[in-house]
C-alpha cells in the first residue's frame, strides 16, 4: 500500500517537470513494491564500498600469506591474538578510550546545552570556536602540546616554575593523561556538533510537562532531556568510542615514548617495524577489534529498539532558553576556558612558531615568512590542493545523499533488509583505518583491468564514501529519529510525493544535521592518510600525502602553515553553514 | 684473508663486467629507445625528500624524459609493488629503497636484471652493485647533542660513552625494535661491542620515539641532551640550532638505499637510463652535499667542505638483511 501511494505520488512529481525531479522520482521508483530494485542497488554499493575490501582482510587474516602469494589457511593470525601482552594492550586501549570519550561527553553535553539552550552571551561564536579544535590535524596540536607541556622544558612547566620556584613539573604530556587529553580535543567538539543540534530540536513543552508535574529542574534534565536524547548522545558516544579505539596519533606521540601501547600502534608496528610486514596477524587484530565494536553496536541497538525519541512534532515550537542571570558568564567563562585549553595555546603556538625559522625558538634575528613563501610557491601543495577540495566536496556530498538514503530505509521504514543495509554502514567505522586501508588497496588493485579504479581519483573517492558513510548515517538518521511521522503522513495526505516529502519535511528539518554531517565527512576527507597513502598515485596526491611528505622531510613549519589555512577554510565553512543554511532553513 | 681478497676481486669483475662488455653503441641504442618511451615511473621510499626530485630534475631536463615518482614508506611501497603485480598491474619502472627492503623483493620476485649500466663500473667500495641492485645514495647515523647541556669535554668520545650513569634518562633514541635507524645501531653495536652492552644500555632507561624530524628538535629544545642514531642529512637543516653533530671514535653506522628495475617494467630502457644517471658525479654530488655518502667515485673531493669531513669519516657497519628478524627479535628481548 506504502509503495502504491509512493508510485501514485510519483507520478505527480513526473508532471511538475524538471530533470533533477525526474531523476529524484526515477530513484523513488526503485524502490517500488516493498523490497524493490533500489535496496538491491543500494545492498550492493554498501557491499562493494565495505563488504569487498572487508573481505579481502578476511582472507588476509584467515591465510598465511597476503592476496597474490601462495599460502595455507590457518588461524594462526587469530590464535596470536591470545596472549598476555595483548591482553594488556587491549586494556590500555579501552581504558583510554572509555575514560576519553566519557569525559567529553560529559563537557560536550554541558558545552552544547549552553550554547543551545541557555542566553549565554555570544553563543553563535562560541559555537564555531568550540568546533575548531576537531579540525585541526592532530600531528600539528601533538607537536604544539609536545612544546607546551612536556615535563624538562615545556611553556607551561616553565611558567609553573618560575612562578611557583618549585622543580616538579606541573603537566606531562608524555603520559596516560596527555593521551586522553589530546584525544579529548578531537572527542569533544565530534561529540559537540552531534548533540547541539537535537537541544535546538527539542519541543520545550515535553520539558514543561515536567515541571508542571513538579519535577525539579536536575531531574528534567535526566529524565526528559537527556533520555530524549539518547539515540544522538549513544551514537556519539559509540562513534566516538570506536574512534578512541582506533586513534593512533595520540598514542604514538604521547604514549610509545613512555611504554603506552595501545591496539592501533601495535597493528603498526606488525605492519611497519618487521622486516616481514604480518598481515596475517595486523587483519587478525583488525577483526578482533571490529567484534568488539559491532558487540557495541548491537548493545546500542537493544536500548534504543521499540522506544520513540521523537521531539520535533507538527506543532510549532519555540526553543526553550533558559535564562541564567548572572550566572551566564560563568558558563561563558566555561566555553572560553575551553577554547583557551584546546584552540588558543596549540595554535597561538603554532601561529606564532609559523613566523619563526624553526618551531619553538623565538629570536628575532629568526623571524622569517619563508615558511608562507614555501607553501605558496609549492606546486605540489597546489596540485593536492585543487585533488583534495574536489574530492572533498564530491565525496562528502555524495557520502551525505548515500547516508541520508541509508538512514531513511533504516529509519523511516519497514522494508526487508533495513537492518543489513545498517550493518553495512557501520563496518568501515569498525575496521581501524590503517587495516581498512590495505582492504581498500588489495580490493582496488585486485578488480579485473577493464575496471578503471586503481591508480584514479576513483578509489580515493570510494575509499572516502566508505570511510565517510558511517558518520553520514549517524549523523542523519539521529536527526530523523526526532522528527514524528505525523509530519511525513501530513505531507503526504496532502498530495505531496516521495521527494517531496523527502526534500521539503525530512530534509529540511533535518537540514543543521545534514551541514554538520557534510562538515564533519568533508574534514574528514581532507584528513585521511591511512588509506590515501596506499591508494594515491603519482598526479592523484592529495593534501594529508603532502603533508606527511613535508613532516618526513624535515618542514614541520610548512605543515603548520598548511594547518592554520585549514583552520580558515573551517571557519569559512562553519560562517557559512551558521549563516546561510540557517536562513535558507527558514524560507523553507 | 687471500680468499677474501680474491673474492672481492672476483666480485669487483663480475660487477664491471656487463657495463665493460657494453659498448658505447650498445648504449646509445639505449638511450634511444628510453627517449621513445617518454616517461617512467619511480615508487620511492625516499619521503619527502628533495634529492631524488633534483636528480630526477636533472634527468628530464637532460633526456626528455618525465619522471613521475610515488612516494610512501618503505613496507607501504613494497605491499604495493607486491598486490600490483599479483593483480598483474605493472605500472613502476624503478624502486628505490632501503637496502634490506629490496633484499626481501629481489627474494619475492618482484625485481628484474637491469641489463647493464655503465656507471656501475665506478661504484666503490664498500658499496656493491650486482645485475639487480646498484646502490644509489647512503644514510648515515651518528650522535646529536645539545650545545646548551652538553660541556665539550662530556661530549661522548665513543658509542660506548652512552653507558656513563650521567646519561641515565636522558637520551632520546630511534627505536632499536622497529625498522630503521635504531634497528641499525642495534645490530651493529651487538656485533662490535656484544649483547652485554646492550643490557647496559637498556638500564640507561632510553626514551624511544620514532618521529625523527620531531626528535632533532626535542634535542635542540632542551628536552634531552643526547639523540642517537641521528641522521646525519638532517643537519644541514638544523644547524642553526644549538645542535652539534657527533661522531664517535669507531665511526657512523649506515644504511644504504638501492635503485632496482621492476618485474616486467614498462619503461625498461628509460629505467635503466636513469639508474645510470642516478650513478653520475653530478647526481650523486646533489647527495654528497646534502650528507649522504656517495657512492661512487670523484664525489668525495668535489663534495660541500661543510660536509666532507663527516663523510670522510669511517663507515662502521649496516645491517645484514638475512639477520634482521632476528635482530629485531633480540632487540624486543632486552628493551622491554
Amino acid at each position: 500500500m506504502e509503495s502504491a501511494a509512493l508510485q501514485r505520488r510519483s507520478d505527480v512529481a513526473v508532471d511538475a517537470g524538471g530533470l533533477p525531479r525526474r531523476l529524484a522520482v526515477a530513484f523513488a521508483g526503485l524502490f517500488r513494491g516493498g523490497c524493490p530494485l533500489g535496496m538491491v542497488l543500494l545492498i550492493a554499493a554498501l557491499g562493494f564500498l565495505s563488504l569487498y575490501p572487508m573481505g579481502m582482510l578476511l582472507y588476509g587474516s584467515l591465510h598465511s600469506a597476503p592476496p597474490g602469494l601462495a599460502g595455507e589457511y590457518n588461524l594462526d593470525g587469530y590464535a596470536a591474538l591470545a596472549t598476555t601482552e595483548n591482553l594488556i594492550v587491549l586494556a590500555n586501549t579501552v581504558g583510554i578510550s572509555f575514560v576519553k570519550t566519557a569525559l567529553s561527553l560529559a563537557l560536550a553535553i554541558l558545552l552544547a546545552w549552553i550554547v543551545a539552550r541557555t542566553d549565554t552571551p555570544a553563543r553563535g561564536t562560541l559555537e564555531v570556536l568550540i568546533t575548531l579544535p576537531f579540525f585541526i590535524p592532530p600531528i600539528l596540536t601533538a607537536t604544539a602540546w609536545g612544546m607546551l607541556g612536556n615535563a624538562q622544558v615545556g611553556t607551561i612547566n616553565l611558567v609553573w616554575r618560575w612562578l611557583t620556584g618549585v622543580e616538579w613539573p606541573i603537566i606531562d604530556v608524555f603520559s596516560y593523561g596527555g593521551v586522553i587529553w589530546h584525544m579529548m580535543q578531537y572527542s569533544t567538539p565530534f561529540i559537540f556538533l552531534f548533540v547541539v543540534d537535537a537541544f535546538r530540536a527539542m519541543d520545550p513543552a515535553l520539558e514543561e510537562s515536567s515541571r508542571m508535574s513538579r519535577a525539579t529542574r536536575g531531574q528534567t534534565f535526566w529524565r526528559i532531556t537527556f533520555a530524549l536524547m539518547l539515540p544522538v548522545t549513544t551514537s556519539a558516544f559509540i562513534l566516538s568510542f570506536i574512534r578512541g579505539i582506533e586513534a593512533f596519533e595520540s598514542p604514538v606521540f604521547f604514549g610509545t615514548p613512555v611504554g603506552i601501547e595501545v591496539l592501533t600502534t601495535k597493528i603498526y608496528a606488525l605492519i611497519n617495524h618487521q622486516s616481514q610486514p604480518q598481515y596475517q596477524s595486523a587483519t587478525a587484530m583488525g577483526f578482533a577489534v571490529m567484534v568488539l565494536m559491532f558487540l557495541l553496536v548491537a548493545w546500542q541497538w537493544r536500548m534504543l529498539g521499540g522506544r520513540s525519541f521523537t521531539t520535533v512534532t507538527g506543532k510549532g515550537y519555540a526553543p526553550n532558553v533558559t535564562q541564567l542571570g548572572w550566572k551566564r558568564w560563568i558558563t561563558f567563562a566555561i566555553c572560553i576556558a575551553f577554547f583557551v585549553a584546546t584552540v588558543a595555546l596549540p595554535v597561538g603556538q603554532l601561529l606564532l612558531s609559523s613566523f619563526f625559522q624553526f618551531f619553538g625558538f623565538y629570536q628575532l634575528d629568526m623571524l622569517t615568512l619563508e615558511h608562507y613563501r614555501g607553501v605558496w610557491n609549492n606546486r605540489d601543495f597546489w596540485a593536492a590542493f585543487a585533488n583534495t577540495m574536489l574530492l572533498g566536496v564530491c565525496g562528502a556530498t555524495a557520502t551525505m545523499a548515500l547516508g541520508a538514503i541509508v538512514a531513511y530505509v533504516t529509519t523511516r521504514t519497514r522494508w526487508h533488509g533495513r537492518r543489513l543495509i545498517d550493518v553495512l554502514a557501520w563496518l568501515p567505522w569498525m575496521m581501524p583505518g590503517m587495516v581498512l586501508g590495505i582492504g581498500f588497496l588489495w580490493g582496488f588493485a585486485m578488480l579485473p583491468g577493464g575496471i578503471p579504479i586503481y591508480g584514479t581519483l576513483w578509489a580515493l573517492l570510494l575509499a572516502y564514501i566508505a570511510l565517510g558513510t558511517p558518520v553520514a548515517v549517524r549523523v542523519t538518521s539521529s536527526a530523523y529519529a526526532q522528527i514524528s511521522n505525523d509530519i511525513e503522513e501530513c505531507s503526504r495526505v496532502h498530495g505531496a510525493s516521495w521527494w517531496q516529502t523527502l526534500w521539503r519535511i525530512l530534509v529540511a528539518l533535518a537540514w543543521p544535521a545534514f551541514a554538520v554531517g557534510w562538515v564533519l565527512t568533508f574534514f574528514g576527507i581532507m584528513r585521511e592518510l591511512s588509506a590515501s597513502i596506499l591508494l594515491y598515485a603519482p598526479g592523484s596526491e592529495v593534501l594529508s600525502v603532502v603533508m606527511l611528505k613535508m613532516w618526513t622531510g624535515g618542514k614541520p613549519e610548512e605543515v603548520s602553515v598548511i594547518g592554520l589555512f585549514m583552520l580558515v577554510l573551517v571557519l569559512l565553512f562553519r560562517w557559512v553553514q551558521l549563516r546561510l543554511i540557517k536562513k535558507r532553513i527558514s524560507t523553507l | 684473508m687471500l680468499r677474501r681478497v680474491l673474492v672481492a676481486v672476483a666480485m669487483v669483475m663480475a660487477m664491471a663486467a656487463p657495463a665493460a662488455g657494453q659498448t658505447d653503441a650498445e648504449w646509445q641504442k639505449v638511450i634511444a629507445a628510453a627517449r621513445k618511451e617518454g616517461r617512467l615511473v619511480l615508487y620511492t621510499a625516499s619521503i619527502g625528500s628533495p634529492f631524488y626530485k633534483e636528480v630526477a630534475r636533472t634527468f628530464e631536463a637532460k633526456y626528455g624524459i618525465r619522471v613521475e615518482a610515488l612516494e610512501a614508506r618503505a613496507s607501504e611501497i613494497r605491499e604495493r609493488v607486491r598486490i600490483e603485480q599479483a593483480a598483474g598491474r605493472f605500472i613502476a619502472d624503478v624502486h628505490h629503497n632501503g637496502a634490506t627492503t629490496t633484499w626481501l623483493m629481489q627474494q619475492e620476485g618482484a625485481l628484474q636484471p637491469h641489463g647493464g649500466v655503465p656507471n656501475a663500473r665506478n661504484v666503490m667500495p664498500p658499496y656493491e652493485a650486482d645485475d639487480v641492485r646498484l646502490p644509489s645514495d647512503v644514510t648515515s647515523f651518528v650522535i646529536l647533542i645539545n650545545r646548551t647541556m652538553v660541556k665539550e669535554a662530556d661530549e661522548p668520545k665513543s658509542w660506548k660513552d652512552m653507558l656513563d650513569p650521567k646519561w641515565t634518562g636522558k637520551i632520546l633514541a630511534d627505536d632499536m625494535r622497529a625498522l630503521g635507524g635504531g634497528a641499525v645501531f642495534f645490530a651493529v653495536t651487538h656485533d662490535l661491542f656484544g649483547k652485554a652492552f646492550h643490557e647496559k644500555l637498556a638500564a640507561q632507561k632510553l626514551v624511544f620515539s620514532r618521529d625523527l624530524r620531531n626528535n632533532e628538535r626535542r634535542t635542540a629544545r632542551g628536552e634531552y641532551p643526547l639523540y642517537f642514531p641521528f641522521v646525519l642529512a638532517y643537519y644541514t637543516q638544523i644547524k642553526n640550532l644549538p645542535v652539534k653533530v657527533v661522531i664517535p671514535d669507531e665511526g657512523r653506522l649506515y644504511v644504504r638505499f638501492d635503485l632496482a628495475m621492476l618485474k616486467n617494467a614498462p619503461h625498461p630502457n628509460a629505467a635503466r637510463l636513469f639508474m645510470h644517471h642516478f650513478l653520475e658525479v653530478e647526481s650523486q654530488l646533489v647527495y654528497a652535499n646534502a650528507g649522504y655518502s656517495p657512492v661512487v667515485k670523484g664525489v668525495l673531493e668535489r663534495s660541500s667542505p661543510d660536509m666532507r669531513p663527516f663523510l670522510a669519516t669511517k663507515a662502521m657497519g649496516t645491517t645484514v638483511p638475512e639477520r634482521q628478524t632476528e635482530m629485531l627479535e633480540l632487540a624486543k628481548q632486552l628493551y622491554k
